[in-house]
């Protein structure tokens, strides 16, 4: 018996082997290495002279440029994440209702998330250029990507009807999962639609609501890849693309400062440790009740 | 129109039902509307990318002439043949390595029992918790030191397998009963046998959707191609990189820009229209789950 048991744990090490070496090798060990490099000067040579500290935390919070990033992507955050939940709500919405062509319709509004986002970054430097088809439609030539002052805006509008469709997944999930006599209980009482919504359907929705505003949140904090295309990986014009990750990478890969992209790094994890925790705390505790 | 069809059709319907032929009407054209929002984009580039550079001034949706230029310019001068080559391998690969890695793991954390078990997949969860953005600088320094920036190596072995993708195949392998294993117990199969034999092939749904999950991340995946090969032998630039690199070179060169934008979607794309339902409920499981 012994034997038998033995056998399988032998087994099960075996197995989980490589999995939790690559966890281990490319994940926590590396979140310690880069707290270890955060607090010392680190080029592409590696560590330097000079002993630890905390200097390159100094540098980043008293950088103007990452003050710059912080702010362009707060805006962007305030800006994406509600338009997000709306649109996707709304997608949602029209999607649950017996329609014609449901399927077609939802796979409309889904494509843009599955596309990458170089490309449909690309098609939107195209569409939205100062000669492109937006611009003839509402008769101006403002060169919505490569303006200082729309460029975040823009990006808000891009990235908000890509992942409406995503948005609409979660919400359609969650609208489906409501049982239909609270539906039948307002028709009964002779309630109108608009009302019904406000007063059932929205309230009822609040875990799908926490949960996209969760996740969507912490994926604009990240925001790079359309900063980076946009701006040709410089940030700007005017540092008006600059966002906390375009920041790490800058640091890493044009300053060669590893020590102050590490730094940037950690700050970033924590802001989106603390936001992953109240959500895993806050939907641990709907689940419970 | 529709209403206009409907109402010539049959003169005596009530006014109540009009109304509601009306209020269909009207709801059918927003949401087309809609939708529309959603596609035309695609389709103009489609339309642009074969356009010739000065027709591609004009707002219009039907290029004159048609050309196939800008495609002939990228897949040969602009080499997109070696970036989706790169990119096509990259791909199959790290899928292959995440349902064979992901599925192992994810057999034993959903079955067999050995010391320590919790503990290790509480370890696989955290690394859930750890955004790249912080692995960013220590995973470039570690794959320095081994000579491996540069290279496809270097990008296979981060991502062998994820910690979603491994608790996906368990949270499967969970709902799968005990009785296919007993019976292949039975058979004298041992653990690898019956994971290769028996539980894998039972857990193909789940295959479908880390398939389709996987490969387009990999495919799409900007961040670590720019990190481990941007700076390097653009003979390893996959295609997001090479369309980046396209854009910031030829700005405006707006047909082979289109042309390269199309081809970085069109295998995600016809993968889509094949295996809709798999990626749908996979979003969903994946995101309500993980």
């Amino acid at each position: 018996m012994l034997g038998v048991r033995l056998r399988e744990a032998g087994w099960g090490y075996g197995f989980v082997a490589v999995p939790i070496a690559v966890f281990g090798l490319f994940f926590v060990y590396p979140f310690g290495y880069a707290l270890y490099i955060s607090f010392f000067h680190w080029g592409i040579l590696g560590k330097q002279a000079g002993g630890a500290g905390t200097f390159n935390y100094d540098k980043v919070v008293h950088d103007p440029v990452f003050h710059t990033a912080l702010k362009n992507i707060a805006e962007y955050t305030l800006g994406v994440v509600p338009l997000t939940m709306a649109l996707g709500l709304s997608l949602a919405l029209v999607i649950n209702q017996k329609i014609r062509g449901r399927n077609f319709f939802r796979s409309a509004f889904y494509f843009p998330s599955i596309a990458s986002s170089v490309a449909i970054t690309t098609i939107a430097l195209y569409l939205f250029n100062a000669n492109g088809l937006f611009n003839h439609i509402i008769g101006s030539k403002t060169p919505w990507f490569q303006n200082a002052p729309t460029v975040m805006w823009a990006i808000v509008g891009l990235n908000s009807w890509t992942s409406a469709g995503t948005a609409m997944l979660y919400y359609l999930a969650a609208l489906q999962s409501i049982p239909t006599d609270v539906y039948e209980a307002a028709a009964v009482d002779n309630t109108g639609a608009w009302r019904t919504f406000w007063r059932i359907t929205f309230p009822l929705l609040r875990p799908a609501h926490f949960f996209v505003l969760v996740i969507f949140g912490i994926g604009a904090l990240k925001l790079f890849d359309q900063a980076f295309v946009v701006s040709n990986g410089l940030g700007g014009p005017n540092y008006s693309t600059y966002t906390p990750v375009l920041y790490i990478y800058r640091e890493a890969f044009t300053t060669f400062d590893f020590g102050v992209a590490a730094a940037a790094g950690v700050l970033l994890f924590a802001l989106i440790f603390v936001l992953t925790l109240a959500q895993r705390l806050t939907v641990g505790r709907e689940e419970a009740a | 129109m529709t209403l206009q069809t409907v109402a010539a059709a049959d003169p005596f319907i009530p006014r109540r039902a009009r109304s509601e032929v009306a209020r269909k009407a009207f709801f059918y054209a927003v949401i087309v509307l809609v939708a529309a929002i959603f596609f035309v984009p695609f389709i103009y580039t489609l339309t642009t990318s074969f356009k010739t550079l000065p027709d591609a001034a004009n707002v219009t949706f039907i290029p004159h002439p048609w050309t196939s230029s800008a495609w002939h310019t990228i897949w040969t001068q602009y080499d997109f043949k070696t970036y989706i080559k790169n990119s096509v391998f990259l791909a199959l690969v790290v899928t292959v390595c995440n349902i064979f890695l992901g599925g192992l793991g994810g057999y034993a954390f959903a079955r067999l029992k050995f010391p320590g078990r919790e503990l290790l997949f509480l370890l696989v969860l955290g690394t859930l918790m750890i955004p790249d953005q912080l692995r960013l600088i220590p995973v470039f320094v570690m794959l320095t030191n081994w000579h491996l920036i540069g290279n496809f190596s270097g990008y296979i072995l981060i991502n062998l397998v994820t910690a979603t993708n491994l608790f996906f195949m368990r949270q499967y392998f969970l709902t799968i009963p005990k009785d296919f294993e007993e019976a292949a117990k039975l058979d004298g199969a041992g653990y690898f046998k019956t994971f290769w034999r028996v539980m894998l092939p039972l857990a193909l749904p789940a295959i479908s959707a880390l398939v389709i999950l996987q490969f387009q991340g990999t495919w799409n995946d900007f961040f670590w191609p720019l990190i481990l090969f941007g700076q390097g032998n653009p003979a390893h630039y996959t295609i997001q990189l090479g369309l980046a690199e396209l854009d910031f070179q030829y700005t405006v060169l707006w047909p082979q820009i289109c042309a390269g934008s199309i081809l970085a979607i069109l295998p995600i794309l016809a993968i889509f229209l094949a295996f809709q339902r798999y990626f749908i409920s996979g979003v969903v499981s994946a995101g309500v789950k993980g």
